[in-house]
């Protein structure tokens, strides 16, 4: 339970503040900026609780702000308080679009109407952005879509302490559709040899509904916990295989589902059905993690030679491993070079590359990489001729980024989304889209 | 045409008025102005910029009463922003707060829940007796609002008055309208009320039983949890975290309705279940608990991939779960494999996660992290990099088969001969390693001919546990080294500025070595020892030493306490006790169990456990040692010495490398009680002399 929020300037220096509770003093938060201080002049380590006389700082680093909350009590739940503050700023977010110090110096009054509705006393009550919205009178002023005023007296809306507590009532739109997008990241770790240490997809189903009233949705995908019933031998041996050309149904085991609270858990527990009253517009369905090994999507070769105090030399040849008919979009290869490398020279067939000195990196972009196909490209750059003091080697590893649409990695697919609201039985239409991307750690190990 | 155009603009620019702006100054008698402005625009704009005004610091509260009249307005959105300025004052300046009261009290009867909310919130923070007074009967007619968002907020305030004015809150009863209102039919209701009856059982356990009212609404939690918001679900499912199942079928059953919020989104509603789940798990029969401890790992595992705070936490809670079910986590060892882009951090902890996890018994495995581990320590961050070191030592003691621990040695003499700031960790990690194979001639030739051949040793290392290591290594390899005495002057140089250990260190050395030194380094430490040093260990260490070699027969007892074997070093891991590691598994994702210290601890003086560091366990042994010598010195029963003896050992296991230090100080220990006795008893000194040379064999029979 917290005692206290605040966002606090790069220098910890607080911007605005909402204390629940009196039992910290209100100059707490003064000893936030010293303590960080002292800790980094300290160490680098710098973890995201600190304590100071019994009082525990804990913080979060978004843009140029730290959000913190303050508490007294170490029964305080910290699980709790550090998801509170990622929703917090999740849901300014969807108010001012950007949240940074700028951005809340400017709203200052709606951060505190939300902040007085999203905890009371320090107890975390409701997140929901869509609910939020409904009775939360100001008006920000950089509000992406700007909220119908109403012209009821605001008040909270009903459904808000219901079951549904996500959902208003009495939503029409003209055209019912449903949006899927089943979205697969992919986090590999590679040795330079193309060993696979480590390999994971985390994968996301993001529903945008555009439906009236309290529709019922019933999800079906061809995952092996939610239908056991069909047997199937197919290993995944890591083939990014068809979905659709393989005649046999291929079924892929889901670990670490993770559902949105509009899906009844208990229902999904005993008859592994999802279904589900989704809230209106964007948000996520579902979340799984898979750690089938993969073989590598984009693969990259690469050779550095260092001759040193003159030149190193950075071969680097990518492969598309995919199948022959996918693509993958804006692969971005980035290559680590040392810090006082210079006067970069490069030779290459395909898209285009440039030196980014302040990542001591060369970035290779291919805006489009057919499966199948291997591109190379050398680079040359220059070393100077006095070596400074023995600066320790850095050693970072060849980060990928890419985009394959139209394909899951993991085969998972949609064999069905029923949609049926019993009151209005409208017709509705859904639509499901795929698409595999690089997930934020697709790295090769250099040697 | 025209002119009628012009006509009717004149005309209606004459007849409309413009509500004046604020301007950005914020100046007090503007503000003022724009208050009490005839226009309902300007007002509230001058609220608006008032609350700007008091965020950046200023002082506006002498703007109270002009605020204040703007209170009485059907206008929802003007009316909570005064709110927002009374709230805030509320703190500050309560004595103002009286002017207000009329309208909480009649606003607390408005149709518009969302203003009787914001009335009973705002009363019941002002700390003015006068207010509370006025607080009963809003609150208690708030308590049972047919609105359950207003209830919600209704059995919070009962919270918060309880912190303002106990006695009041007792005595207005609605202590019971709370507990009543854990069988209200809304969920949030029930989720808000169970908080609020935490909370007052926190500031005193008298009012409330808390336990009792648990028990008996176990079934209302587990029914309420399907239907609530995510924060609500923590909540409740905390305190079903605090109930005891009365028999295992129930554990089960509990098990089984909670673990479908294992694969909720939220992950504190993740870790809430986990911990549940752990409460019961004792209970359960063996047969399912392996299906359940499937999902556990399944669960902890998918922490892995939400923000860095989050996992932050959890690798904190997995490593005290970890200790009550070692093998839950065993598969999935790859998950907490470093990413590069984790905060530091969180690389830190699963290094500790991933050298606690591996299965000691599975050497495909072990060699796996142990390339992992060579890996990270080739990275660019000190502090990771001597983690790393220090979870290849760790690794190598915990797999503890000689070939391996060889292995992991040769992994240490490429990284130090591939980095050059490394030989502090990597001395520190191979005097480990030795330890824990004090019979391999291979490994301790291989160790000392690299530190041999470091060409000015006491530069090219830095920390104080490191030089401790290097000069301990000196000592019990002498033959092993070319130029020693050179080596150890240089040592001796500087012995007035090291630290701590490497005082002890050096000292023990000498003694040590004294017959293969020249006579004057000896004289010359002790001396430098016992007049130029502050650490008044170091003085006594160092006297007693000087009084054992000037006795008769001097050569033996320093012998015999030299030639104490110390115990092999056998786990380089710390644990917890069991009682700590019980109250911890009770305290599962609260911020005392990210840092290891259980509540009932937190009253004593309790050393950071986190920030323990190796010369913290000098001093804790120190300390320890200290009293132990306190003790003896008075007791002229040396055999109790022996009684307290193995508690301190099993102390010392926890420290990593000091274990013969310790054990040096065991035996300086009983001579030096001896000693003082023996000024006291000149006669029977030679008698004395014998008992106690033989208790220090006792002593060191009992390892």
């Amino acid at each position: 339970m917290a005692s206290g929020v605040y966002f606090c300037d790069i220098k910890g220096k607080p911007i605005l503040s909402r204390r629940y509770r009196d039992d910290i003093s209100i100059s707490a938060i003064d000893n936030f900026a010293p303590l960080l201080f002292e800790l980094e002049e300290e160490s680098s380590v710098i973890p995201p609780c600190l304590s100071h006389r019994d009082v525990q700082y804990m913080f979060i680093q978004h843009e140029d702000l730290y959000v913190v909350a303050i508490s007294t009590s170490l029964q305080t739940n910290a699980a709790q308080i550090f998801t509170f503050l990622h929703k917090l700023v999740a849901v300014l977010g969807d108010y001012l679009k950007t949240v940074e110090e700028e951005s809340v110096r400017d709203n200052f009054v709606i951060i505190y109407e939300l902040l007085d509705e999203m905890m009371d006393y320090g107890i975390p009550q409701i997140t929901e952005t869509k609910m939020l919205k409904q009775y939360i009178t100001q008006k920000s002023f950089k509000l992406v879509k700007a909220v119908k005023k109403v012209k009821a007296v605001a008040r909270p809306p009903t459904t808000l302490t219901n079951s549904v507590s996500w959902r208003a009532e009495g939503i029409t739109y003209k055209k019912n559709e449903a949006f899927l997008d089943m979205v697969e990241s992919v986090n590999m770790l590679m040795t330079h040899q193309g060993q696979v240490l480590r390999s994971e997809i985390i994968g996301q189903v993001k529903v945008k509904s555009r439906l009236s009233g309290m529709p019922d949705l019933k999800l079906g995908i061809n995952d092996r916990g939610i239908f056991s019933k069909i047997t199937s031998d197919v290993v995944n041996d890591g083939e990014p295989s068809s979905i659709t050309s393989g005649k046999k149904k291929l079924n892929v085991e889901l670990e670490d589902l993770k559902f949105h609270q509009c899906v009844r858990l208990s229902k999904f527990e005993n008859e592994k059905i999802i279904t589900f009253i989704p809230p209106d517009g964007d948000f996520e369905l579902m979340s799984y993690r898979l750690t089938t090994p993969v073989k590598p999507l984009i693969w990259c070769d690469v050779n550095v030679q260092v001759h040193s105090q003159s030149r190193i030399e950075i071969h680097c040849r990518a492969k598309a491993q995919i199948k022959k008919k996918t693509i993958a979009n804006n692969v971005e290869i980035l290559i680590p070079v040392p810090d006082d490398a210079d006067t970069p020279s490069f030779k290459y067939s395909h898209g285009s590359i440039k030196w980014v000195p302040e990542k001591s990196a060369i970035l290779w972009k291919i805006r489009s990489f057919s499966g199948g196909k291997e591109y190379s490209m050398a680079a040359q750059m220059g070393l100077p001729s006095i070596s400074g003091n023995e600066k320790p080697k850095f050693k970072r590893p060849v980060q990928v980024k890419f985009q394959i649409p139209y394909f899951t990695t993991s085969g998972i697919n949609v064999r069905y989304l029923k949609i049926t609201e019993p009151k209005l039985q409208y017709k509705s239409y859904p639509w499901v889209r795929y698409i595999t991307q690089s997930g934020d750690d697709y790295t090769i190990r250099l040697n | 045409m025209a002119p009628l155009n012009k006509k009717i603009q004149k005309f209606l620019k004459d007849s409309i008025r413009v509500a004046p702006k604020i301007s950005k100054k914020g100046e007090l008698a503007e503000l003022r102005n724009g208050l009490v402005s005839p226009y309902p625009q300007t007002r509230k704009d001058a609220i608006k910029k008032t609350i700007q005004q008091m965020t950046l610091g200023k002082d506006v509260s002498s703007l109270f009463p002009d605020v204040l009249k703007n209170i009485a307005t059907n206008d929802v959105e003007q009316k909570k922003l005064v709110y927002l300025y009374v709230m805030n004052y509320a703190e500050s300046h309560p004595e103002l707060c009286i002017l207000a009261v009329n309208t909480f009290v009649t606003d607390a009867q408005d149709p518009n829940p969302l203003i009787r909310c914001m009335s009973i919130r705002t009363m019941s923070m002002v700390r003015v007796d006068k207010i509370l007074e006025y607080v009963e009967i809003p609150l208690r007619r708030t308590l049972q609002d047919d609105n359950p968002y207003v209830r919600k907020t209704a059995v919070i305030c009962v919270a918060k008055l309880f912190q303002l004015n106990q006695e009041l809150c007792i005595e207005l009863g609605v202590l019971e309208d709370l507990v009543s209102a854990l069988d209200d039919s809304n969920p949030m209701v029930v989720a808000n009320a169970t908080a609020a009856l935490t909370e007052i059982h926190g500031v005193d356990p008298s009012v409330v039983s808390l336990p009792k009212l648990i028990n008996s609404h176990v079934s209302q939690f587990l029914l309420a949890l399907n239907e609530c918001t995510e924060w609500a679900r923590i909540t409740i499912l905390g305190a079903l975290a605090d109930y005891s199942a009365k028999d295992s079928l129930e554990a089960q059953d509990i098990i089984d309705r909670v673990s479908a919020h294992l694969q909720h989104v939220n992950p504190a509603v993740v870790l809430a279940t986990i911990k549940v789940i752990i409460r019961n798990l004792p209970q359960i029969q063996q047969q399912n608990f392996k299906a359940i401890s499937l999902k556990l790992s399944s669960a902890l595992v998918s922490i892995m991939s939400t923000p860095p705070e989050m996992q932050y936490v959890a690798l904190k809670n997995i490593r005290i779960i970890l200790e009550k079910y070692p093998e839950l986590l065993v598969k999935e060892l790859r998950i907490f494999y470093v990413k590069f882009n984790d905060p530091l951090y969180v690389k830190l902890e699963k290094i500790d996660i991933m050298v606690r996890l591996v299965d000691a018994t599975n050497l495909k495995q072990c060699n796996l992290l142990l390339t992992e581990l060579k890996e990270y320590a080739m990275e660019f961050e000190p502090e990771f990099v001597s983690k790393s070191i220090q979870g290849i030592t760790q690794l190598a003691i915990k797999y503890s088969g000689e070939k391996f621990v060889s292995k992991a040695l040769d992994d240490l003499l490429e990284l130090v001969d591939r980095t050059e700031n490394l030989k502090d960790d990597c001395c520190i990690a191979m005097c480990d390693l030795l330890r824990h194979c004090p019979t391999n001639e291979k490994i301790a030739s291989d160790i000392c001919a690299l530190l041999n051949s470091w060409a000015v040793p006491e530069s090219s290392l830095i920390s104080d546990a490191a030089k401790c290591n290097y000069i301990w290594l000196m000592g019990h390899y002498p033959e092993k080294f070319t130029d020693l005495e050179g080596k150890l002057d240089q040592m001796i140089e500087n012995f007035v500025q090291e630290e701590c250990m490497t005082q002890a260190s050096i000292l023990m050395t000498v003694v040590r070595l004294h017959t293969q030194l020249p006579g004057s380094t000896l004289q010359n430490v002790l001396e430098m020892a016992t007049t130029s040093v502050n650490e008044i260990d170091i003085r006594d260490m160092a006297m007693i030493y000087w009084r054992c070699l000037s006795m008769p027969n001097s050569d033996t007892l320093v012998d015999q306490l030299c030639k104490s074997v110390a115990p092999i070093f056998e786990n380089a891991l710390d644990n917890f006790s069991t009682e700590t590691l019980e109250k911890l598994l009770n305290e599962l994702s609260t911020i005392s169990s990210i840092y290891f210290r259980p509540q009932s601890v937190r009253a004593k003086r309790y050393v950071l456990r986190q920030n323990i560091v190796r010369g913290k366990r000098m001093d804790e042994l120190k300390d320890m040692a200290k009293n132990e010598i306190a003790k003896n010195m008075n007791d002229d029963v040396l055999l109790d010495f022996g009684d307290d003896e193995p508690k301190t050992s099993s102390s010392g296991n926890v420290s990593s490398n000091l274990l013969d230090d310790l054990d040096d100080i065991f035996g300086f220990n009983s001579t030096g009680a001896t000693t003082s006795s023996e000024t006291k008893d000149m006669q029977s000194s030679t008698n004395k002399m014998n008992t106690s040379t033989t208790n220090t064999q006792d002593l060191l029979n009992l390892f």
